[in-house]
């Protein structure tokens, strides 16, 4: 991967970032382990094997940053994550803008919700350029995905104004 | 999305999306904010029914051909909304936690597995406050095997299992079927190890591949197949498909026993208690009306599209449904710890 | 089971399916939509078009779920190759190599390499299921717990395969993978484990959303740093379009025709498995294909075997499911099953009798599949060039378009708005994961086989009752234990092997 290739080289590695992955597996094992300590065997046997290899593998990724700190090979630091710097607002706005799409969905339905998604992250991630043609491709897009996914295919979205309000007509 | 005669292959699709959508709309549209006290304005809008199968299933075909003559007789559609998952658990925890207690929102379970689900795991909700009210149909549990199996009747069967362990292949393990062929064990002496294969479709392939001694499950998947499988044994008062099952016998009559009927398919409509508490009038017309489903034409042309046999539908009332769910729910406890695992 | 196989008799079938060119060819171009959407699957299709296959008669219903099928199967690839998102759990393995080939400007190329690869490989085990039936169909009768225990483990050793640029970081991912693959209730006693108490986690976590997330959103949160997801030599390529890469693609697909062969016939045993799938069989397919290729080192960085064999594999799986359906009536995977209801729903009883009864629909499917692999060559196999200008589009317009569009889709198959936000879930996951230098095709390889590996592994036990020794009590399994030991050895051997060799000769660094 070529992300992983740029962190090689750079040097010294930062190697605060590489740990989230080991560290979440390791509590999210532990808190399943937890969660099956006076279970049946067979909800026991399949995740002890497969949890405590993890756990042995995790230890040992500890133990190969930690020595990479003590020469100084690694830093601690979280940069890997969030590099490029300056694509870090824009980023944290996609985020945001999906956690409120999931939100907003159940009340405003398919088509204005992910009108709203589409034309605002575009427009964040274009700097405000090109509007009216980012508006009219929004507007396209969740219409043929009206037609696509809620008249055609019958999927259960939640139904908003605009698809209570289309029901009358069909 | 609304049942209108979506399975009648006579009409178009576009004449079912043009009628479904101006019945929603003119449901819509004549909805009124306000409760109406008295059962002669019940019901004004469609009700709803919280199903906690997936779409598609065989509760979904058999409610399609149910209210599909139903709605016809309250005036009103159905709209039924699926919450598949944790053997029912995730359709019951919804209804419980969101469904009002206007006579509105009804559940459509299958009682058999749901009511053992709770015996193995209590559930979130307190059970005292809901009960079925009427039981739609009750496919027996039964014993089956391939055809391809040297086992011919259930005697061979039996007497093979008192030199061996047998596997018996089932959908659950905390389903009726499943305690049905433990009762057999018990009763006999045999030994049997039910592995759970979850869902019937699974149960069929490991019978049939011979990875599986046996079978024990609800007897309609296996009728309609009589070119791979073969019935040994129901468990219910009298077999009511002699001619489909080669006449195989009940467990109460060849093994003299007398145990209450393991039915395991019995899908039944449920409320919350303070539904029926609030609105007596509402309740008694929703059953009436569902009543007079079975003994209409219509009703019976609607199913036998479902090719589920017909003897098994029928309408059982609240008390019917009690009494099948407080036996199961015993049996199920005297079995409980092979169905957890875990020491009671 | 007697078969009249009679060469006149075959030739009047196709004549006859070709007769209903009408039906097939909007199924394909449907299938190809539904294919190309996570959360949208042939499965999923044919029940919400029901009311229309059922309106059908039961052979012209047959013919168009069919060509859904086939068409669907293939359709999963194209995302998959184009930006990365495989359509559907079968083509997980897709992006591996075909990813690759888009960023260097190679998409249009390897779209024609995978139609040529799933046309050749399903039309290849559609022709020899059709004349093996008998025999094939008695393969689920051998390939039990214990045997398919081992086939998983096929799958699970690709983790390792995937892992080779870090070992530490690549077991890591798929053992994390296989941990939250266990998440949901056990098999046997349905006791809740790590569910952090979410009823809707009981029955595992659902694959669609965290193949959304762990591909797809994660994707777009990446691609969005850079104008365009194509490299700079990518660009330039793309800036010569033309008909010469889809012919080049086709001809380079055809001339690793043996490799086609052998991979397309993994996916029709796989399939032949009630319960197996596409996923296994294309995991399979690309250890195997890697684990004998002369350039191992080459997987993963757009090697053309690395796309063909899961593209073949998976489409071999296709003709594979229909096997036990129509031969003992048990269906081999989801779409079969719905099949199965809809045939029954008229009133056919699948069956050995049905090959007597009424040929035209036991033979009927097969006979559809190699029509609709046929006809996709003249059909899908053009669409490549005009299909890889997507990868043009700039960043801004795609990622928005990825998230809203596969958000949808993960919401799709249960209808739990719960599962939106596990995918955002798995995005996040998947961000982190790509950022710091771990495979999310381990995470998902970990997700999907790890509770079907855990379902037999206890299901054997408790068939043997505690007895570990099950494991090695059944001739075809302890051959495939010792498959499975060579063939995670052999890349070793190999090495060691090369590496000898390779002290002499002079080193070139691309391979």
């Amino acid at each position: 991967m070529a992300e992983n290739a740029d962190a090689q080289r750079a040097k010294p590695k930062s190697i605060g970032s590489e740990l989230i992955i080991p560290v979440a597996a390791l509590f999210f094992t532990l808190y399943y382990f937890y969660t099956i300590i006076d279970a049946p065997w067979t909800a026991q046997v399949a995740a002890f094997i497969v949890g405590s290899i993890l756990i042995l593998l995790v230890v040992l990724i500890l133990i190969k940053s930690v020595r990479s700190l003590g020469t100084g090979e690694g830093t601690l630091d979280f940069s890997n994550l969030v590099k490029p710097k300056a694509y870090v607002p824009k980023r944290l706005s996609l985020l945001a803008l999906t956690i409120a799409y999931i939100f907003i969905v159940p009340s405003l339905g398919f088509t204005i919700t992910t009108f709203l998604f589409l034309s605002l992250a575009m427009l964040i991630l274009s700097d405000w350029r090109k509007k009216r043609f980012i508006i009219s491709l929004s507007a396209t897009l969740s219409l043929g995905g009206y037609l696509l996914f809620i008249v055609a295919f019958k999927t259960r979205f939640p139904a908003g104004p605009f698809e209570t309000f289309m029901k009358g007509f069909l | 999305m609304n049942y209108d005669n979506e399975f009648d292959p006579g009409l178009s699709r576009r004449d079912i999306l043009k009628g479904s959508m101006a019945v929603a709309g003119a449901a819509a549209a004549t909805s009124f904010p306000f409760s109406n006290a008295f059962a002669a304005g019940f019901p004004d809008r469609n009700l709803k029914v919280y199903v906690p199968t997936r779409e598609g299933g065989g509760a979904d075909r058999l409610l399609r051909s149910i209210t599909g003559v139903w709605k016809n007789k309250l005036g009103v559609n159905f709209e039924p909304s699926f919450f598949p998952g944790a053997a029912g658990r995730v359709g019951y925890e919804k209804y419980m936690g969101l469904a009002k207690d206007d006579m509105y929102e009804l559940l459509f379970g299958n009682m058999g597995p749901e009511v053992l689900n709770w015996v193995v795991k209590k559930p979130t909700f307190d059970l005292s406050t809901f009960q079925y009210f009427a039981q739609v149909d009750s496919d027996p549990g039964i014993i089956f095997v391939s055809r391809r199996s040297k086992f011919k009747t259930i005697d061979d069967l039996v007497a093979e299992g008192k030199k061996r362990t047998l596997n018996v292949g089932v959908s659950r393990l905390a389903h009726p079927a499943t305690l049905g062929a433990l009762a057999l064990g018990k009763h006999t002496g045999a030994k049997f190890n039910p592995i759970p294969l979850s869902g019937g479709k699974n149960t069929r392939a490991g019978v049939a591949t011979g990875e599986m001694d046996f079978g024990a499950l609800p007897s309609g998947g296996i009728v309609n197949r009589a070119k791979s499988f073969k019935v040994l044994l129901m468990f219910s008062h009298k077999n009511p498909l002699p001619g489909r099952s080669e006449n195989a016998p009940t467990m109460n009559d060849h093994f003299k026993t007398n145990m209450p009927s393991l039915i395991a398919g019995s899908r039944a409509f449920g409320i919350k208690k303070s539904a029926k508490a609030k609105h007596p009038d509402r309740f008694k017309k929703l059953d009436d009306t569902l009543k007079t489903v079975f003994t209409d034409p219509a009703f019976k042309k609607a199913y036998a599209k479902t090719k589920s046999p017909w003897e098994f539908v029928g309408y059982r009332s609240a008390a019917q449904a009690k009494e099948y769910a407080d036996n199961i729910a015993r049996i199920g406890a005297e079995f409980k710890e092979l169905l957890s695992g875990k020491k009671s | 089971m007697e078969l009249d196989y009679d060469l006149a008799f075959f030739g009047e079938m196709f004549a006859r399916t070709f007769s209903f060119w009408w039906v097939i060819l909007p199924s394909i171009f449907l299938g190809l939509i539904v294919g190309a959407i996570p959360g949208f699957s042939a499965a999923n299709t044919i029940i919400i078009l029901l009311p229309l296959t059922l309106a059908m008669d039961p052979e012209t219903g047959l013919m168009f779920m069919v060509g859904l099928y086939a068409s669907s199967r293939m359709g999963a690839g194209i995302p998959a190759i184009l930006v990365n998102i495989p359509g559907t759990a079968g083509a997980a393995a897709t992006p591996l190599d075909g990813y690759p080939m888009t960023k260097q400007g190679r998409g249009q190329q390897a779209l024609a390499m995978s139609f040529v690869a799933s046309i050749a490989g399903g039309l290849l085990t559609t022709v020899i299921a059709l004349v093996s039936l008998p025999w094939l169909s008695q393969i689920a009768f051998y390939l039990h717990s214990v045997e398919m225990i081992v086939i998983m483990f096929f799958g699970i050793s690709l983790i390792a395969t995937i892992a080779a640029k870090d070992t530490l970081k690549g077991l890591i991912a798929g053992f994390f993978g296989l941990m939250i693959g266990f998440i949901g209730t056990d098999v046997v006693y349905e006791t809740p484990r790590g569910t952090f108490g979410f009823l809707e986690l009981y029955d595992k976590v659902p694959l669609i959303p965290a193949l959304v997330g762990l591909f797809a959103i994660s994707e777009a949160f990446a691609i969005i740093e850079n104008q365009s997801i194509l490299t700079e030599r990518g660009k330039a390529a793309m800036a010569k379009p033309g008909w010469a890469a889809t012919f080049e693609g086709a001809r380079i697909a055809a001339s690793r025709w043996w490799h086609i062969t052998w991979n397309s016939l993994i996916g029709l045993v796989i399939g032949v498995v009630p319960g197996a799938g596409a996923a296994i069989a294309s995991f399979v397919a690309y250890q195997q294909s890697k684990t004998y290729s002369k350039t191992p080192e080459l997987y993963g960085t757009g090697h053309i075997e690395g796309l063909i064999a899961p593209e073949s594999a998976n489409n071999g799986v296709t003709s594979g499911t229909l096997v036990p359906l129509l031969v003992i009536g048990i269906p081999g995977g989801a779409t079969a099953a719905i099949m199965l209801v809809v045939l029954q729903f008229h009133g056919v009883t699948v069956g050995p009798d049905l090959f007597l009864t009424s040929p035209e629909l036991a033979f009927g499917p097969f006979t559809a599949m190699a029509v609709t692999y046929t006809l996709m060559i003249l059909t899908v196999l053009p669409l490549a060039r005009y299909m890889s200008n997507i990868t043009v589009v700039s960043t801004v317009y795609m990622a928005p378009i990825i998230i809203s569009f596969t958000l949808v889709g993960s919401f799709v198959p249960r209808a739990y708005l719960f599962d939106m936000n596990l995918a955002l879930v798995f995005g996040v996951i998947g961000y982190v994961a790509r950022k710091t230098g771990y495979h999310v095709a381990a995470i998902l390889i970990g997700v999907i086989l790890g509770p079907l590996m855990e379902t037999y592994f206890l299901r054997a036990m408790k068939m043997s009752q505690g007895d570990i020794m099950v494991l090695f009590s059944s001739n075809i399994g302890n051959t495939l234990w010792v498959l499975l030991v060579v063939s995670m050895a052999l890349p070793y051997i190999m090495d060691h092997r090369r590496g000898k060799s390779e002290k002499i000769a002079a080193n070139d660094p691309y391979g």
